[in-house]
């Protein structure tokens, strides 16, 4: 069994030791720090798998700090409650609040199954009731009908197995069909889909189905009443907006067209001018020509921005897969960063493992990435230095991680959860920053996620920033889902 | 003029590009020719035989790919290397300049050393 690693983010001493005998005898470390932000930091750092937070650190009236803690980097952790044995309401409220779970205390069984159960299931439980409602379990809200949705819904085991279709379904997809596989029945495939096989959670995919009409699926891990892990899958009739989504992407296409022309005279006009074609320039005139084109840099960008923001939001995000090393991703924005660092009077470190295994990336993309957020250390850094690592995330040898640390400005408590919406803006009144429409990191974000990894942000206002992602290593598999990746 | 003088083809709805890049290639020591629609950039072909074309996609009357097509189609010019430049950014449309065979596809604005190396590449060919 794999051994998790724990963090107790609490002041319980009886409690810990208790826990502690408990997660020994099956080899699984644990830290404990009490719930501060000190402590919420450094247990960032030992890289937990599961999170518990003790609801005694929680002031009178407080809810169960789960935004906080995602803010706070653990973003993709499921995050347990502890919780006085005697005290139903925290139970009731850390459960409200997103907690996967919760443990009782003081301990009165082995609490390792229940840590697995969590583990498993992520951030959100969902299961199906005798009624054939799907229940959030993290806070027991019916989340919808499966068996009245006018849309097809269905069950299927691990195996893709079909165990339950709504009538919609049946419609669609004719009656008779438990049994089968989904991606045979539904999709006439061989293999399952990418989507469902690609994910350990939650699955998005778009299909046409026999009838005509197109649907976004949406497909959740959920656990049935006796237990075992189901696949639920429900889908949404997004037919009336294909047309919608058709004049969109013209629309789109057409006014980024109509943008980037004119750059493109400008960028001309400005060689012309610098080669010397058109006669000496004097100084002045140089001057203001790097002006110009530094203009015409910044509109491009947020051009492209614009463009890639809109992709994301459409669905129409695309990645061109290719197996590359990290230092040569690195490599095609390491100059242009030294640059616009020196021009701050700021240093660049690099340092990347030995023996780092190649990814599996867009290396544009990944590189568009690491410029975006080296870019934002230098803005908001007036002395010291920005350092780029690459090596293994800590405790998965089967993830790269590249990290990007300043001793800039940090970003505020409050702001650290929210910086990647897109149009997210710090308001800050130390740094007047010029650039930007806020866009960088959720597009960064997405990035990083199209490509299975993570990006996440820590900070200290003050003492500066560090922001984190993971991408998986490239293994033989992954090959064979090469070319372009839809979201 | 040490080097042999190329002709090359600017094809463009957007005169002001098509003057600047004349500007530029001119003053490499090419010859340039320009023509402001598909159309005409077929036409202009067949009476110049250029050594390149650079063609715009999105033009009146037919546009670069109707261009393409009759410029590879036509005895005299099928030899003649393609570069589109375009400010669609398009997987598809990039595919299909390919099979129309374009030896090269640049997306406005344009990283100049790119595409000035790739031109001098067409010619060399």
């Amino acid at each position: 069994m794999k051994a998790y690693r724990i963090v107790y983010l609490g002041s319980d001493s009886d409690f810990l030791s208790s826990l502690e005998s408990s997660l020994q005898q099956v080899g699984w470390p644990i830290l404990r720090e009490p719930g501060d932000a000190d402590g919420t930091r450094r247990a960032l750092t030992f890289n937990p798998d599961l999170v518990l937070w003790d609801c005694d650190n929680d002031q009178p009236g407080e809810g169960f700090p789960l935004e906080m803690l995602r803010g706070a980097g653990f973003t993709t952790q499921p995050v347990m409650s502890v919780v006085r044995r005697d005290d139903p309401r925290s139970t009731i409220n850390s459960l409200a609040g997103g907690a996967a779970d919760y443990i009782a205390k003081p301990l009165s069984e082995m609490p390792v199954p229940r840590l697995l159960a969590a583990l498993n299931s992520g951030r959100r439980q969902l299961r199906i009731d005798w009624f054939g409602r799907v229940v959030d379990e993290s806070n027991n809200q019916v989340k919808g009908m499966l068996a009245n949705l006018s849309d097809p819904a269905y069950v299927v085991k691990p195996d893709y197995q079909i165990l339950w279709m709504n009538r919609a379904a049946e419609e669609i997809f004719g009656e008779g069909q438990r049994g089968g596989t989904c991606h045979h029945v539904f999709y006439e495939r061989t293999e399952p889909c990418e989507a469902c096989a690609k994910s350990e959670g939650m699955a998005r995919w778009r299909a046409a189905l026999k009838n005509g009409k197109t649907y976004r699926f949406v497909s959740v891990l959920a656990r049935n009443g006796k237990g075992e892990i189901e696949r639920v899958v429900a889908g949404t009739d997004i037919t009336p907006d294909e047309e919608v989504q058709k004049i969109h992407k013209t629309f789109v296409a057409n006014v980024s067209h109509d943008l980037r022309t004119p750059l493109a005279a400008i960028d001309q006009y400005v060689s012309i001018l610098n080669d010397g074609l058109a006669g000496e320039l004097t100084d002045e005139q140089k001057a203001y020509i790097d002006i110009i084109q530094r203009s015409s840099f910044r509109l491009h960008n947020l051009v492209e921005n614009l463009i890639d923001a809109n992709k994301i939001l459409s669905g129409e995000f695309k990645l061109r897969m290719e197996v590359v090393k990290i230092e040569d991703v690195l490599g095609l924005v390491l100059e242009s960063l030294k640059a616009q660092a020196a021009d701050r009077g700021l240093e660049i470190q690099t340092q990347v493992a030995e023996a780092l295994p190649p990814v599996y990336v867009d290396r544009a993309r990944i590189a568009q990435v690491i410029a975006n957020i080296a870019g934002n250390s230098i803005k908001f850094t007036e002395q010291g230095m920005i350092q780029i690592r690459a090596g293994f995330m800590p405790r998965d040898d089967g993830k790269v991680m590249v990290s990007v640390e300043d001793t800039g400005i940090g970003i505020p408590r409050e702001d650290l959860g929210k910086i990647f919406e897109l149009f997210y803006r710090v308001e800050n009144d130390q740094v007047y920053v010029e650039e930007g429409a806020g866009l960088g990191l959720s597009i960064s974000r997405e990035i990083i996620r199209t490509h299975g990894g993570t990006l996440w942000a820590e900070s200290m206002e003050g003492a500066g920033s560090a922001f984190h992602f993971t991408l998986p290593v490239h293994s033989g598999e992954r090959q064979d889902a090469a070319g372009a990746q839809g979201l | 003029m040490t080097e042999e003088q190329k002709v090359i083809l600017v094809a463009d709805d957007d005169k002001d590009l098509v003057t600047a890049l004349s500007i530029r290639l001119r003053a490499q020591g090419h010859l340039v020719v320009e023509a402001y629609d598909g159309e005409q950039a077929f036409q202009v072909a067949q009476e110049n035989k250029p050594d390149l074309v650079i063609l715009d996609v999105r033009m009146p009357a037919g546009g670069g790919f109707a261009a393409i097509d009759k410029i590879k189609h036509s005895l005299s010019t099928r030899a003649v290397p393609v570069i589109f430049l375009t400010a669609f950014d398009d997987e598809e449309m990039r595919e299909h300049a390919r099979q129309l065979g374009a030896v090269g596809f640049f997306r406005k604005p344009f990283d100049d050393g790119e595409f000035m190396g790739a031109i001098n590449s067409a010619l060399g060919s």
